[in-house]
């Protein structure tokens, strides 16, 4: 005997054979369907009835609506995450959609209020709450150290908010960072002394006291001295702080794709440099260095014949 | 004319000249060109105190006259120039160049042209000849000869000038030629003068003094009458700017490359006018034969060291076309702002901080740049990169740049940028500079008013030693006196020495910034 197909007829008139109906359309399509995809499905379907148990699907909390270009989704809700929210009320869910829907970035307690439309008190009273059950967790801005942004529990801050790899507990490391400018400075010092040394050729000469940026990242990163891994980008911001100290200048060459640490065709190369003067006359003189200068009169409180610093300076 | 200009100036001309000139320049340089009698009314001084003080202002340069404005009859009006004076402060500095460059008779000919301001080639020659055989051994003088082939090569490389000659009186001809633009200006006279220099002897004190003075007034022709020659101050000052040139290079580079850029800088010096933005192309092949022959280098390594050269980020070294095996130019224009740059930043430095420096130089870069992004760039924690920018911007170094996003200058919305402006920036130094010069040398004049007496008696045991040694005196009588000195008195005049010593080289310090500053800014003004 064959077998009969036996399709079971959904009653139209139960609103949770709807709903079930429903419910494994979702499941069906996992990126969420739309009022289209249930109206081909259940053709003979009121809106109305359907309106009814989509409803009901939502305030149980099996379904989430979401809004595309299109126009609204309608997902399956992770059953996870169900059993979450189990004993919160509607507020609390609302508010916790928010702070998901802000990813990684975490959301300021002043855009839930905007975004949910629910009072102060009653968003921190929730916010509470949801901190006791460990469902998300406030962590500190390192641009304004006053404001606190919420996530959920368990993502990693971005790195816009934590400040990346040279803050550490919302604290910049400035020793941190100084250490890495001097160990890049020596690197590339030496570099250019032995390159110095050889006493090739100059055009040699000034090549091999060049650096690439993935070199001296290597060094770093072989040396150890940071706990935190540090990416090329990391390292190339440190060996611009040099060129702004003057030590260090960059050229640019064009590298092909493919050989180490080329990013788009191009490759950034650093060589230590000497300075170009002596330190000026003028900061030889206590006047160069006077903290008053401006005040300085002859016949004045403060004139050179009686200057307290031309008087230890004379005397050294 | 600023004021701390002006007030340098009056010191410079009381220390060098007086107190009387210095009342007449300084009126002279705050008021502007004037002609005698307002000059005479205006600081009530006798007519011919005035008179005299002008004549010494013209002659060493300092004031120039001209016809009246209103037109010819007017009386002659004069006018002093700032710049003129403050090569005062110079003075040490040319004299040892010439040194360096032409000996002993080149420094004592330009030491005397600067002392005396106008003198003719053979006065000039016969005084060199005289000093110079006083510090030689017995027996030995100074020929004439050699002192005015000096002269001569001092002229051939420019360092000497002849005097514009001077309009004559009552002439409808109005405009005095400019400075040295006139055809004759570095034509050697020919000037008979053969002889030797004469050696003062000491033992005719009073008799040689009279016998120099009446040498002076002596009409002894030698064929130059009325040819006057001067310090051609320009030239000076285009040999220290390629010192700094080369000396920057060799800094930055190796000493190979210092050399080349000596050699295409000594090419060009006669071919290059003052105001040349770089010097005249040369070609590889010419630089090449020029080389210093102890500079053995080989051909395709000089074009390496060139073509590094050209490739440094300073770009002191240009190319300019590929004839000849490459032609190069010197960017002297560039270079003197590199070097004021250096030299704003080294100020910067030295006074707050390297990390200050840090944010000075990223302004610089990166022109504009709002106060987070000079957090980030620069890796300075966020107060402490606040606390130096308000600095600089207190000191006048860092200026604010106000971007409103919205017509109401609301702080809330509007961005804050940071810039830095490096030519008014290196004015305010200048001006800075030019006071501290100033306090230097009120201080210098402090220490030794101070110890006046102190002074005044160790010159007066001086003399004293001095006579009696030349008296023929005992051993016993020389330490008495010299015991009229008590040792913390001497410890005193031991300090002063050193202190004043102090101050003075200290002066010279603080010209060389002015001097590499004052040439970048002139290096920027266009001549059209």
């Amino acid at each position: 005997m064959s077998e009969v197909k036996v399709k079971k007829e959904t009653n139209l008139s139960d609103p949770v054979e709807v709903e079930n109906r429903i419910k494994e359309l979702c499941q069906q399509f996992p990126h969420g369907i739309t009022d289209q995809v249930i109206q081909n499905d259940l053709p003979h379907l009121e809106p109305q009835q359907r309106a009814m148990a989509l409803n009901k699907l939502l305030s149980l909390g099996q379904l989430d609506l979401l809004r595309n270009s299109s126009g609204l989704l309608y997902r399956m809700k992770d059953s996870q995450s169900t059993g979450k929210m189990k004993g919160s009320d509607n507020q609390e869910k609302l508010v916790y959609q928010v702070i998901e829907d802000a990813g990684s970035k975490g959301i300021w307690s002043r855009d839930i209020r905007f975004k949910s439309n629910l009072p102060l008190t009653e968003v921190n009273k929730i916010l509470k709450n949801l901190e006791s059950k460990k469902l998300i967790k406030a962590v500190k801005s390192v641009a304004a150290s006053k404001k606190k942004v919420y996530m959920l529990y368990n993502l990693q801050p971005d790195r816009s908010v934590t400040g990346g790899a040279w803050y550490s507990d919302q604290d910049f490391e400035s020793e941190f960072v100084e250490v890495l400018n001097q160990q890049c400075f020596k690197f590339l010092q030496s570099k250019a002394e032995a390159a110095r040394e050889s006493k090739q050729s100059p055009m040699v000469q000034r090549n091999s006291s060049f650096a690439t940026s993935h070199e001296v990242w290597k060094f770093i990163c072989e040396l150890g001295i940071s706990k935190v891994d540090l990416s090329m980008d990391d390292i190339e911001t440190i060996l611009n702080t040099l060129i702004y100290d003057g030590k260090v200048e960059m050229t640019v060459i064009a590298a092909k794709e493919g050989t180490v640490g080329s990013v788009d065709g191009q490759m950034k190369l650093y060589r230590g440099v000497n300075p170009v003067i002596q330190p000026t006359g003028l900061v030889k003189t206590p006047c160069g260095l006077c903290p008053v200068f401006d005040d300085c009169q002859e016949g004045g409180e403060i004139s050179p014949s009686n200057c307290v610093y031309m008087t230890e300076w004379l005397d050294f | 004319m600023t004021a701390q200009e002006v007030r340098l100036c009056g010191l410079l001309l009381r220390e060098h000249y007086g107190e009387v000139v210095e009342k007449v320049g300084t009126h002279l340089l705050r008021s502007g060109a004037q002609n005698l009698r307002t000059i005479v009314h205006e600081t009530g001084m006798p007519l011919d105190l005035v008179k005299k003080c002008l004549c010494v202002l013209v002659q060493h340069g300092a004031c120039v006259f001209s016809l009246g404005r209103k037109g010819p009859g007017s009386p002659t009006e004069y006018q002093t120039s700032c710049s003129q004076i403050l090569t005062i402060l110079r003075y040490p500095r040319y004299i040892y160049t010439a040194k360096t460059l032409y000996g002993d008779t080149g420094e004592l000919i330009v030491e005397e042209l600067l002392q005396r301001g106008h003198m003719t080639m053979s006065s000039t020659v016969k005084t060199v000849a005289d000093r110079l055989t006083q510090n030689m051994e017995d027996g030995r003088s100074m020929d004439y000869s050699e002192v005015s082939s000096s002269f001569s090569k001092l002229v051939e490389t420019h360092f000497l000038q002849r005097c514009p000659p001077l309009p004559g009186a009552g002439t409808t001809d109005s405009t005095t030629p400019a400075a040295p633009s006139f055809s004759d200006c570095y034509k050697v006279p020919h000037v008979t003068l053969c002889g030797r220099g004469k050696r003062q002897l000491s033992s005719e004190d009073g008799e040689d003094q009279r016998n120099a003075k009446k040498a002076k007034l002596d009409s002894d022709t030698h064929g130059d009458e009325g040819i006057y020659w001067q310090v051609n101050f320009e030239r000076f000052h285009l040999h220290f700017r390629d010192q700094a040139i080369i000396s920057a290079v060799a800094n930055k580079l190796d000493q190979t490359s210092s050399e080349i850029v000596r050699t295409m800088l000594r090419m060009s010096e006669v071919t290059t006018s003052p105001i040349a933005t770089c010097t005249k192309p040369l070609s590889a092949n010419e630089i090449f034969r020029s080389l210093p022959s102890n500079y053995n280098i080989a051909r395709p390594i000089l074009d390496q060291y060139l073509t590094l050269l050209v490739d440094d980020p300073m770009e002191f070294v240009g190319k300019a076309g590929e004839s000849g095996g490459g032609m190069y130019v010197v960017n002297l224009h560039r270079a003197l702002a590199n070097l004021a740059r250096a030299t704003l930043e080294s100020v910067v430095q030295e006074r707050f901080g390297s990390r200050s420096a840090r944010i000075f130089r990223l302004l610089l870069r990166k022109r504009h740049l709002e106060q987070k992004q000079v957090e980030d760039f620069a890796m300075i924690p966020a107060k402490e990169a606040k606390d130096m920018l308000y600095t600089l911007l207190s000191q006048n170094l860092a200026q604010l740049q106000e971007i409103p996003k919205t017509p109401d200058y609301a702080p809330s919305r509007t961005f804050y940028l940071y810039t830095v402006n490096q030519l008014p920036t290196a004015r305010m130094l200048l001006q800075n500079c030019f006071k501290t010069v100033a306090n230097l040398i009120d201080r210098r004049l402090f220490e030794a008013k101070e110890n006046k007496r102190l002074l005044e008696k160790s010159q007066r045991i001086e003399a004293i030693l001095a006579s009696l040694q030349a008296s023929g005196a005992e051993p016993e009588q020389l330490t008495e006196v010299e015991e009229m000195i008590t040792a913390p008195e001497k410890q005193q005049l031991e300090g002063l020495r050193l202190h004043i010593n102090k101050l003075d080289s200290a002066e010279n310090q603080v010209d060389e910034t002015i001097f590499l500053l004052e040439s970048y800014i002139n290096s920027t003004i266009s001549v059209y």
